[in-house]
C-alpha cells in the first residue's frame, strides 16, 4: 500500500518509470501470440483472403510462397482440394478460441460453486462431492469425448460438453482447499456472529479472496483445452468437416507430408505456439498472483 | 494401515459405480438398441418380443442391476460392426496396447531421470535451461504431428523403421518413442524439482563431506529420495498414456485398444466403446488404488 501510494506522490516520471519496469518483465511473445489469436478470431470474416471452404480445382497443393511453384495467391498454399491454408487456419482460430472459452467458462461456473460449498460445509456433502470429484480427475478426457462422440455425434456441442464434462474437477478441487484455507480467518468468523447467511459469506467473503487461484488456473488451462480440442479433431471425433479446425487439417494433410507438408505443419506449428504461449503466460500470472503456488 | 486401505478400497468402489451408471446412463441416451437389432420389417409384435428378451422392460434399477451383473461376469455384448463378442475383441486388442505403453513408460522414465538429473545437477547453467525448454516444448506440440514427422523422416526418408503396422522388434521404435513423449515433460520436471529439493538437504551435504564420489552422491543418495513424488505422478501419467494410446495407435496403425476406441468412435459402435471405457476406468482406478496404498506405506504421515 505504502509503496503505491509513493508511487502515487511521485512524479509522472517516476510513475512511468514504474509502468515501464512492471511492463518489461511481461512475457510479450506469448502476449502478442494470444493476442493475435484473439483478433483473428474476431475478425476472421474480413481478414481471410478466401472463405474457408471455397475450393479451387485448378490449385490443387499449391506451395507456400516462398517456395519456388509458390504463389503469393495463397500465401501458405492450398490443400488437396484447392482450400487457401490461411483462410482454414484463421477461421480454426476461432474454433479454438471459441471451444476454450466456452469450457472453461462452464468449467469454472461448476467447479467454483461445487468446490465452495464441498470446502464450506465439510462433512457428508464434501465428501460425496470429492468422490465424483476423483472419479472426474482420474479419467482421461479423451476417452469421454469419444463415448459422447459416439452417443451423440462429433459437434461442437460434443466437443464443448465432452471437454466441459472433466475439466471442472480441478476447479472443483482447488477451490475446495482454498476455501477451507481461509474459512477458518477471522473475518469469515465475524460475519458468522453478526448472522451472515452462508450464500453471503461465501460470495461477498470467501470469493474474493480466492479470485487470484481461479484466475491462475483458468489461464493454465487454455492451452490444455485447446490441445485436446486438436487430438479430437485429429482422430476425426471434433468438430466435424467441412468446417476448419487446426486439428483436422493436420490430419488431412497426414499422407502427404513428402509432397505437401505445409498442410499439416502450419496447422501444427499454430497449435504448438498458441499453447506454449498459454503456458507461458499462465506460469507467469502465477508467479505473480499466487507464488504460493508455484513449482521449480 | 489397515484401516487406510479398507477405507480406500471403498472410496474406489464408491467411485467405480458413479462411473458405471455414468456409462449406463449414456448407454440408454445412445438410442434405442431394441431398433438397432430389430430387422427393418419387424412388427410391434416381434419389437415387444425384443424388448422383453433384452430385459428392457424392467425398471430403470433392475436394468442398471442386469447390466452391472453382465459387466462383472464378463459380458459385454457384441460389436455393433462386425458381430464379434466385445470381451474377444478387447482381448486380442489388449496385450498389444499392454506392450507399447510399459515400453513407452519404461522409456520415458528412463529419459526424464536422466534429463532431470542433469539438470538439477547443472542448475541454472545452459543445460538446465535446455531440459527446461525441451520440457515445455514437449507439453506444448500436438503429438500427433510429432508421430507424422517422425514417420517422414524416420521411416520414408531414412527407411529405418517401418512406418505402421506391428510384428518385428523395428516396429516398436516409432510408436514408444512417440508415445513416450506423452508423459517425459512431467516426469522431467518433477525429477528436476524434488532432485533440486534433495540435492540441498542436510545428509545429501554429509555424504559428501564423508568423501563420497558425486556419482555416488547424485545416483545414489539422492535420488533414491527424489524419486519418491514420481509415484504420483504414476497415476496421472498413466491416464496420459492412455490418451497417447489412442492417438499413438491410430496415427500408427497399431491393433491395440485405442486405435480400437478411435474406430468405435468412427463406426459409432456403442458396445464397443462402453466396455473399453469401462475397463480403462477399472484400470485407473486400481492403478491410483495401488499409488496410494504405496505412497501411504512409504510416507506414513498421508494416513488417516
Amino acid at each position: 500500500m505504502s509503496s503505491e501510494l509513493a508511487i502515487a506522490r511521485a512524479g509522472f516520471g517516476k510513475r512511468v518509470r514504474h509502468i515501464w519496469q512492471t511492463s518489461r518483465r511481461l512475457p510479450l511473445i506469448p502476449i502478442i501470440i494470444l493476442a493475435a489469436l484473439v483478433f483473428v478470431a474476431i475478425f476472421a470474416d474480413l481478414i481471410t483472403p478466401y472463405p474457408p471452404n471455397e475450393m479451387s480445382l485448378t490449385d490443387r497443393l499449391t506451395p507456400p510462397f516462398f517456395m519456388p511453384e509458390g504463389s503469393t495467391a495463397h500465401l501458405l498454399g492450398t490443400d488437396t482440394i484447392g482450400r487457401d491454408i490461411l483462410s482454414r487456419m484463421i477461421f480454426g482460430a476461432r474454433i479454438s478460441l471459441s471451444v476454450a472459452l466456452m469450457v472453461i467458462a462452464i468449467a469454472t461456473v461448476i467447479g467454483t460453486v461445487l468446490g465452495m460449498i464441498a470446502g464450506y460445509r465439510r462433512g457428508r456433502v464434501d465428501a460425496v462431492l470429492m468422490r465424483v470429484t476423483d472419479a472426474a480427475l482420474a479419467f482421461p478426457a479423451l476417452l469421454i469425448a469419444l463415448l459422447l462422440g459416439v452417443v451423440l455425434g462429433p459437434s461442437f456441442k460434443t466437443v464443448v460438453l465432452a471437454l466441459s464434462a472433466l475439466s471442472w474437477a480441478p476447479y472443483t478441487r482447488m477451490m475446495r482447499g482454498e476455501v477451507m484455507r481461509v474459512r477458518e480467518e477471522d473475518f469469515v468468523a465475524q460475519a458468522r456472529v453478526i448472522g451472515s447467511s452462508p450464500a453471503r459469506i461465501l460470495i461477498t467473503h470467501l470469493f474474493p479472496n480466492v479470485v487470484n487461484t481461479l484466475i491462475v488456473l483458468m489461464t493454465m488451462s487454455v492451452g490444455l483445452v485447446i490441445l485436446i480440442e486438436a487430438s479430437l479433431s485429429f482422430l476425426g471425433a471434433g468438430i466435424p468437416p467441412p468446417t476448419p479446425s487446426w486439428g483436422s487439417m493436420v490430419a488431412d494433410g497426414r499422407n502427404l507430408f513428402d509432397r505437401a507438408w505445409w498442410i499439416s505443419l502450419f496447422p501444427s506449428l499454430a497449435i504448438g505456439s498458441v499453447v506454449l504461449s498459454g503456458n507461458f503466460l499462465g506460469d507467469w500470472i502465477r508467479d505473480k498472483m499466487d507464488p504460493r503456488l508455484r513449482q521449480v | 494401515m489397515a484401516r487406510f486401505i479398507i477405507l480406500r478400497i471403498i472410496q474406489a468402489l464408491i467411485t467405480l459405480i458413479v462411473i458405471s451408471m455414468v456409462i449406463f446412463a449414456l448407454a440408454r441416451a445412445s438410442g434405442d438398441p431394441v431398433m438397432l437389432i430389430a430387422p427393418p420389417m419387424a412388427t410391434l409384435e416381434d419389437i415387444e418380443v425384443i424388448r422383453k428378451h433384452l430385459g428392457l422392460d424392467k425398471s430403470l434399477p433392475e436394468q442398471y442391476w442386469v447390466f452391472l451383473k453382465n459387466m462383472s461376469r464378463g459380458d459385454l455384448g457384441e460389436s455393433i460392426r462386425n458381430r464379434i463378442d466385445v470381451t474377444s475383441l478387447i482381448a486380442q486388442r489388449l496385450p498389444n496396447t499392454v506392450s507399447l505403453s510399459i515400453s513407452a513408460i519404461a522409456l520415458s522414465l528412463i529419459i526424464s531421470l536422466i534429463l532431470g538429473v542433469t539438470a538439477a545437477c547443472k542448475f541454472g547453467t545452459w543445460m538446465d535451461g535446455g531440459v527446461k525448454f525441451l520440457a515445455i516444448l514437449g507439453q506444448a506440440l500436438p503429438s500427433f504431428w510429432l508421430a507424422i514427422v517422425a514417420i517422414y523422416i524416420f521411416a520414408v526418408w531414412l527407411g529405418w523403421f517401418p512406418t505402421s503396422g506391428m510384428g518385428t522388434p523395428a516396429h516398436f521404435v516409432l510408436p514408444v518413442l512417440t508415445l513416450s513423449f506423452f508423459s517425459l515433460p512431467i516426469f522431467t520436471r518433477l525429477i528436476r524439482s524434488s532432485m533440486l529439493e534433495v540435492l540441498g538437504s542436510e545428509y545429501v551435504k554429509l555424504a559428501r563431506i564423508k568423501g563420497l564420489s558425486e556419482g555416488m552422491v547424485v545416483w545414489k543418495h539422492a535420488l533414491r529420495n527424489a524419486i519418491i513424488p514420481l509415484l504420483t505422478a504414476a497415476g496421472i501419467s498413466f491416464g496420459m498414456i492412455v490418451t497417447g494410446a489412442v492417438i499413438i495407435e491410430t496415427v500408427f496403425a497399431w491393433p491395440g485398444l485405442g486405435r480400437l476406441m478411435a474406430e468405435a468412435m468412427i463406426g459409432r459402435d456403442f458396445p464397443v466403446i462402453q466396455a473399453s471405457v469401462m475397463l480403462v476406468a477399472v484400470v485407473v482406478l486400481l492403478v491410483n488404488l495401488l499409488v496410494d496404498i504405496t505412497y501411504a506405506y512409504v510416507d506414513p504421515r498421508i494416513r488417516y
